[in-house]
């Protein structure tokens, strides 16, 4: 009999235990939705893509030396090279060049080994169309600029969540020329030249004594 | 007690005074109160689709519907007018006619429920006598319907999610009767004025919710089961069981499932309100009220202020109900199958019964305070 009751308390414990949890759950949940909205209502405002964003790929006709290295350090061999052995000038000339991004994974291996830069990442990630075969880039495609987020009148351009100041959660209603956390590139770099420039300077003192 | 405005007897002797037979006049009332009711039912719907969006999408820190109409209030409309315009499929190997049944089999007994709702003392389409008793046996009959479009779909999600449906509402129907039974044995009376009436006169304090917190609880949780709602939710689980009963269903048999489930959400919180709440009856009593203003209770104007508050009373007492289900909704993960029948069977049914018994109990000694 004791047992029997022993086991009527701890269930009624645990009964109120779970209760307890429902309540702060219910808490948290409540409490939320005194927040304010952090959703980027899209079509109407665009996050800006950061500085290494790797979105639609850019190809530079007249720098490519049709080497076909992206082709090679491609994961799938994705690019499309068509060139002819130019026997005059001894070069290759490039007469197509293709990429099809409804394959492409963006891993951005070719921008990265391309000995020329003629390819390039940019900021454009609305590639959606209603035929796959629209995705298959051709040289001329590849050869068009994004446009930019900042320069469109009908959006509004948000900040992502790294560009915001410190503390601050919310890209809407940022303050103009807000400065986001930390330092910026260009000021890490050059500090880190003064420093290299110090250095070297101390160095050359050394020398001379 | 005060009988407050009775609409009825005035519609009925206004057209005997101008020569109708009496048969032919309350002819002539009983569609009135009963299309107010599906037009109040109706637009029920929208308000608590609209209601369960923003406070999903607040409590996810969105924005929600915002750009069909201000603040998105005709979202539901939009939805409702796209299935009405979607074609109606019935699969090849389904049975048509159970196919067609079932969700209107689902639909009309949340709807005829409202029969027995009150908003005021006169406020009611008819006050019956076996009145609560009429809900629990219309809100049985839903599973049959949701059986029949489970079985008819002839698809595994849709007959695996009917079965769910049917074992989770006969599992919760029990504790929901036992728990009103509790409410029934201090009122004396299955009718649901009777059952206000009972708890109006001490304002806040004479709601059954402190008499019968228990029953409160474990009806609130049975209902939610009885709704689908989400702790509950899983005859249409969609991670598990695409969308349960409804995978085979597209347009307006769709959206009967939708409009029922919705309006058994606000039918729910309505009962909640009326057998927990204290219906009409405002946190301080009206007759109080009156007099502390110094006017009498029968005075024409204060009727008609007293009806109306009565009616937001019901329906604020409702809505906060059902704020709660959505709040819950995003709290409270799903429970598994087992669980829940655990829950249903191990744990409400016990502890209603014992509600029940204690009820009695505490009839029989404190027969001032629990309706002797």
């Amino acid at each position: 009999m004791p047992n029997f009751f022993k086991q009527v308390a701890d269930y009624a414990k645990e009964t109120r235990q779970a209760a307890k949890f429902i309540g702060q759950g219910l808490s948290v949940t409540f409490d939320h939705m005194k927040r304010r909205p952090v959703t980027v209502q899209y079509p109407y405002e665009k996050l800006v893509p950061s500085e290494r964003y790797r979105g639609r790929i850019h190809f530079e006709f007249d720098k490519c030396i049709s080497c076909e290295v992206c082709v090679r350090v491609c994961p799938i061999n994705l690019p499309v090279v068509d060139w002819e052995f130019d026997k005059e000038s001894k070069k290759k000339k490039l007469s197509h060049y293709s990429i099809d991004f409804g394959v492409c994974i963006f891993c951005g291996n070719c921008v990265e080994y391309c000995p020329t830069n003629c390819l390039s990442m940019t900021e454009e990630y609305e590639l959606a169309s209603y035929d796959r075969h629209d995705l298959n880039y051709d040289s001329v495609a590849l050869g068009r600029l994004p446009y930019k987020v900042t320069d469109d009148p009908m959006v509004t351009p948000l900040r992502e969540l790294a560009y915001l100041p410190k503390g601050v959660m919310n890209p809407h209603g940022l303050p103009a020329g807000s400065r986001r956390a930390g330092q910026r590139p260009e000021e890490i770099r050059a500090e880190m030249e003064a420093e290299s420039a110090a250095t070297k300077s101390t160095d050359s003192e050394e020398e001379a004594q | 007690m005060n009988p407050g405005i009775d609409l009825q007897h005035t519609f009925v002797s206004t057209l005997t005074d101008l020569g109708l037979p009496l048969g032919l006049a309350k002819l002539l009332w009983i569609p009135l109160p009963m299309a107010l009711m599906l037009i109040a039912a109706t637009v029920s719907i929208f308000v608590s689709v609209w209601l369960e969006r923003k406070i999903s999408a607040a409590a996810q820190q969105r924005i929600g519907p915002e750009y069909v109409g201000p603040l998105g209030v005709l979202q539901a409309a939009a939805d409702g007018v796209k299935l009405i315009f979607k074609e109606d499929i019935t699969p090849a190997k389904a049975d048509p006619w159970l196919f067609t049944l079932g969700p209107a089999i689902v639909v009309i007994p949340v709807f005829l429920s409202f029969l027995i709702v009150p908003f005021g003392q006169n406020m009611v389409i008819t006050d019956i006598g076996i009145g609560i008793f009429l809900w629990i046996s219309l809100s049985s009959i839903t599973p049959i319907g949701l059986l029949m479009a489970g079985y008819s779909s002839n698809n595994k999600y849709s007959l695996l999610g009917g079965l769910r449906a049917a074992a989770q509402s006969i599992s919760y129907e029990i504790p929901l009767a036992l728990a009103v039974l509790a409410v029934v044995m201090m009122t004396n009376s299955l009718s649901t004025i009777d059952i206000v009436g009972q708890q109006s006169g001490y304002g806040i304090l004479g709601w059954n919710i402190w008499r019968q917190p228990v029953g409160f609880l474990i009806f609130w949780i049975a209902a939610l089961a009885e709704c689908e709602r989400l702790p509950f939710d899983l005859p249409e689980a969609e991670e598990e069981l695409v969308a349960g009963y409804q995978t085979e269903y597209t347009g307006m048999k769709f959206g009967l499932f939708y409009v029922g489930s919705y309006v058994n959400l606000v039918l729910s919180a309505l009962i909640v309100a009326i057998l927990y709440l204290g219906g009409w009856s405002l946190p301080v009593p009206i007759e109080s009220i009156a007099g502390w203003l110094g006017v009498s209770e029968t005075t024409p104007w204060l009727q008609v202020v007293a009806a109306g508050l009565g009616i937001v009373m019901t329906l604020i007492k409702a809505y906060l109900l059902v704020f709660i289900a959505i709040l819950l909704r995003w709290t409270v993960p799903r429970v598994r199958i087992d669980q829940l029948l655990d829950l249903g069977w191990k744990f409400l049914l016990p502890v209603s019964l014992v509600n029940l018994l204690a009820t009695a109990a505490l009839k029989l000694t404190l027969p001032f305070a629990f309706g002797g």
